[in-house]
């Protein structure tokens, strides 16, 4: 054992790595997390103590995940906390209006510049059938996050919803907050900076909560999202090697994917901040339980759907200006939704079919609300939403619309039940997992409200076991072995 | 510290320094039931490698393949045509497809035995192999394994008898051995191969790139396909028995006559 050797790995560890950037639920997070949390603990009341120290942390949270542009994110803040000291002290509207635009113009244009230049780049070139050359351009991780929480700041400053931080130091603390740094929630400015003023003790109760929080998001996350993810990549990088019962079990297993990768990370941030004594609201509230679109995108990624309906969809005029214009500001809306995920077509085909999908299910309101309560019209209703949703999630995952329609066309002209045995007894831990998470939404939501608080209130060694036997299971699908894909079809 | 914390921190102390601890084993044993270790020592105590040493594509990296042991001189490509029978770990996954368009351009017929999470012991202590090589009588084998093996402790002293069980089993039959697409540096398992077959009979994919799968681990399709291609290239002036494999179009892969799948060991 070389100690020079074990320092350079070290280091090598805590620097910047494009290609392992920190996540909650890996090894190195943990360890800086027993750092962290009795130093936190330490300065806990001394509020500027904890303020520094905590965007510090966040800092290297943001370096090590995206290297030196957590100076651009220092810059982004500081332009913001700025204009919006400026804005206040302004007594004329246009004045004011210009800060908050100054603000908005520069986020976005960082944000377009980092994730949509080449985009808008390609497109231009199939237009004019050009010959540019892609820049060569990193998009810094969690862009898209902190820069909505910047757009919302300044534009509650405007309104007069929140009070401008006193110091440059509680927005960076705000923007730079890491649980929710570099994957959301989208956390809003009103809802947190009364927390970071008032400032009040985390009970026990919240401590251990935060635990049982981040243990579900580690099982969601480590555990069935990305197990199961093994399979659907095999069906979505080779959309013709399959028949279509194995190509709709990749779409109902992505379909799955990406809400327990999703949520389960929302569940590891909002735990983490749990733990700090900070509330993040919920961000996934069992979305695949919606029996129409509209209740889907009320319990789906909550932070980013209220964001766009305060900041964009009400804005646009809402539903205060007609039928055709709700229809038309709800498409739009979902449309900018879906470019907010990527800087790709499909994101936008994929809003733009959720926009269409929404207006239809307004449209189709008056008649579906006189329709009786039984128990086969909401299966009808879930079952319908759950196809689509799913069916759309193919699109959005499909790396071009070729295999997305190749995935779809097997799926209807290949389909055999023959292949159900095979694969049931082939992939039976894919099965498994798949069973549990959609079972696990079939559990009334006491239920589960019932097993976190039980957890709270479990004995201390109890609590120990739990978390062990998490991370044992994380270790058995991803350690050094190769965890296995599932199954393969050539 | 705070009250509150005291608990939650000593939690996560005691589990962290308990897997850190474990992890100085390649595996433990409770009551019957063999549980994987994290490897937190092994990674923080490995020789210093420094980043970004491998930057090129499988795609061109003729290179890269230098350091596999060559024979002295080019043996002629047998053109016949052959049974190939393909075995190995869940790596063959992106192989498999791609050497199936090799054998239908080149008039081979293609035998593949997946066995997920497989290694040379597993393979080595059982008579699986000579039991698909009566079943198939294969002209040529091909194996790939070493992959679940790359950080094993000990590992010549420890399955050096399995990788000789496994070449026993083939007997005089032309094979190829391709090594494991190492995404770290592994503990000898390259080595202990490559001492045990014969000269011209291992490829060496360590120092390769491959465009990795999100686990890290198993090339992407294309880049696996790239791999299969660099050893298509790799063959006529470096293999004891070089077969035919001129290169299908780009990217197209193909169905192997018989694909049998093996679920993992427990």
């Amino acid at each position: 054992m070389d100690w020079n050797d074990i320092g350079r790995n070290i280091f090598e560890l805590l620097n910047y790595d494009s290609n392992a950037p920190m996540i909650f639920s890996s090894g190195l997070f943990w360890a800086l997390f027993l750092v962290f949390l009795p130093m936190y603990a330490l300065v806990r009341n001394r509020r500027w103590q904890m303020v520094l120290f905590v965007v510090v942390f966040s800092l290297y949270f943001y370096y090590k995940s995206s290297g030196w542009f957590f100076l651009l994110l220092v810059g982004t803040s500081l332009i913001d906390w700025a204009l919006s000291r400026v804005m206040i002290r302004l007594t004329s509207r246009r004045g004011r209006l210009w800060c908050m635009w100054g603000s908005i113009v520069v986020s976005l244009s960082v944000l377009g510049y980092f994730k949509y230049a080449n985009f808008f780049l390609w497109n231009w070139n199939q237009m004019v059938e050009g010959n540019f050359q892609p820049l060569d351009i990193i998009l810094p991780v969690g862009i898209s996050f902190y820069t909505f929480q910047s757009i919302s700041y300044i534009v509650d400053v405007y309104r007069g919803d929140v009070r401008p931080t006193e110091s440059w130091l509680d927005y960076l603390f705000f923007l730079s907050f890491f649980p929710a740094l570099v994957a959301g929630p989208i956390v809003r400015a009103d809802y947190f900076l009364p927390q970071l003023r008032d400032k009040r003790e985390a009970t026990v109760g919240e401590i251990y909560m935060g635990l049982w929080l981040i243990i579900v998001g580690v099982v969601k996350k480590a555990i069935v999202a990305d197990y199961i993810s093994q399979y659907n990549d095999l069906i979505f990088a080779s959309p013709t090697g399959y028949s279509g019962f194995e190509s709709l079990m990749g779409a109902v297993g992505y379909t799955m994917q990406i809400y327990c990768d999703f949520s389960g990370y929302s569940d590891m941030a909002i735990g983490i901040a749990l733990i700090m004594g900070f509330r993040l609201g919920k961000n996934f509230d069992f979305p695949y339980k919606s029996r129409n679109l509209t209740q889907f995108w009320r319990q789906w990624h909550i932070s980013l759907s209220s964001w766009l309906r305060d900041y964009l969809y009400i804005p646009l005029g809402g539903n205060r200006k007609g039928v055709v214009r709700t229809y038309v500001n709800n498409f739009l809306t979902m449309l900018i939704g879906g470019l907010w995920h990527g800087a790709a077509w499909k994101f936008v085909f994929w809003g733009a079919m959720h926009g269409v999908g929404l207006a239809v299910h307004k449209a189709c309101r008056p008649w579906l609300d006189r329709l009786p309560r039984w128990w086969i019209v909401s299966a009808v209703s879930w079952a319908v939403t759950m196809i689509y949703v799913s069916l759309l999630w193919i699109f959005f995952r499909a790396d071009s619309w070729c295999d997305s329609w190749l995935i779809i066309r097997n799926i209807f002209t290949d389909f055999s039940i023959a292949y159900v045995m095979p694969f049931v007894e082939v992939r039976g831990l894919w099965c498994v997992m798949m069973a549990v998470i959609i079972g696990s939404h079939a559990l009334p939501r006491r239920w589960h409200d019932a097993v976190s608080q039980w957890f709270v209130g479990s004995p201390w060694i109890v609590k120990l076991i739990v978390f062990m036997v998490v991370v044992q299971a994380v270790i058995e699908l991803m350690t050094e072995e190769v965890a296995p894909f599932i199954y393969f079809q050539f | 510290m705070r009250n509150g914390y005291t608990g939650l921190w000593t939690l996560l102390a005691i589990s962290f320094i308990t897997i850190v601890a474990v992890s100085a084993f390649d595996s433990i044993n409770v009551m019957g039931f063999e549980l994987k270790t994290s490897g937190i020592i092994s990674r923080i105590t490995e020789p210093y490698h420094g980043s970004g040493c491998q930057d090129e594509s499988v795609a061109v990296a003729d290179s890269m393949v230098a350091d596999t042991e060559k024979i002295s001189f080019p043996v002629p490509v047998d053109t016949a045509s052959q049974r190939i029978l393909l075995i190995g770990d869940s790596m063959l996954e992106g192989l498999s497809p791609r050497l199936a368009a090799y054998a239908k351009q080149n008039g081979h017929e293609l035998y593949t035995v997946i066995w997920y999470s497989s290694t040379s012991q597993i393979w080595g202590e059982c008579d699986t192999l000579s039991t698909f090589i009566r079943k198939f009588r294969p002209t040529y084998i091909m194996v790939s394994l070493g992959a679940n093996e790359l950080f094993v402790r000990d590992i010549e002293r420890k399955r050096d008898r399995h990788v000789k069980s496994i070449l026993e089993q083939i007997g005089e039959i032309p094979y190829l051995w391709i090594g494991p697409p190492n995404w770290k540096e592994d503990t000898g398992i390259n080595r202990l191969v490559e001492k045990n077959v014969a000269k011209g009979a291992f490829f060496l994919s360590d120092g390769m790139h491959f465009d990795r799968a999100r686990d890290g681990a198993h090339p992407t399709r294309s880049s696996a396909a790239e791999w299969l291609d660099s050893i298509a290239r790799w063959m006529p002036d470096n293999c004891n028995h070089p077969i035919r494999l001129l290169r299908p179009d780009n990217g197209v892969t193909s169905r192997a006559k018989r694909i049998i799948v093996l679920q993992p060991k427990k």
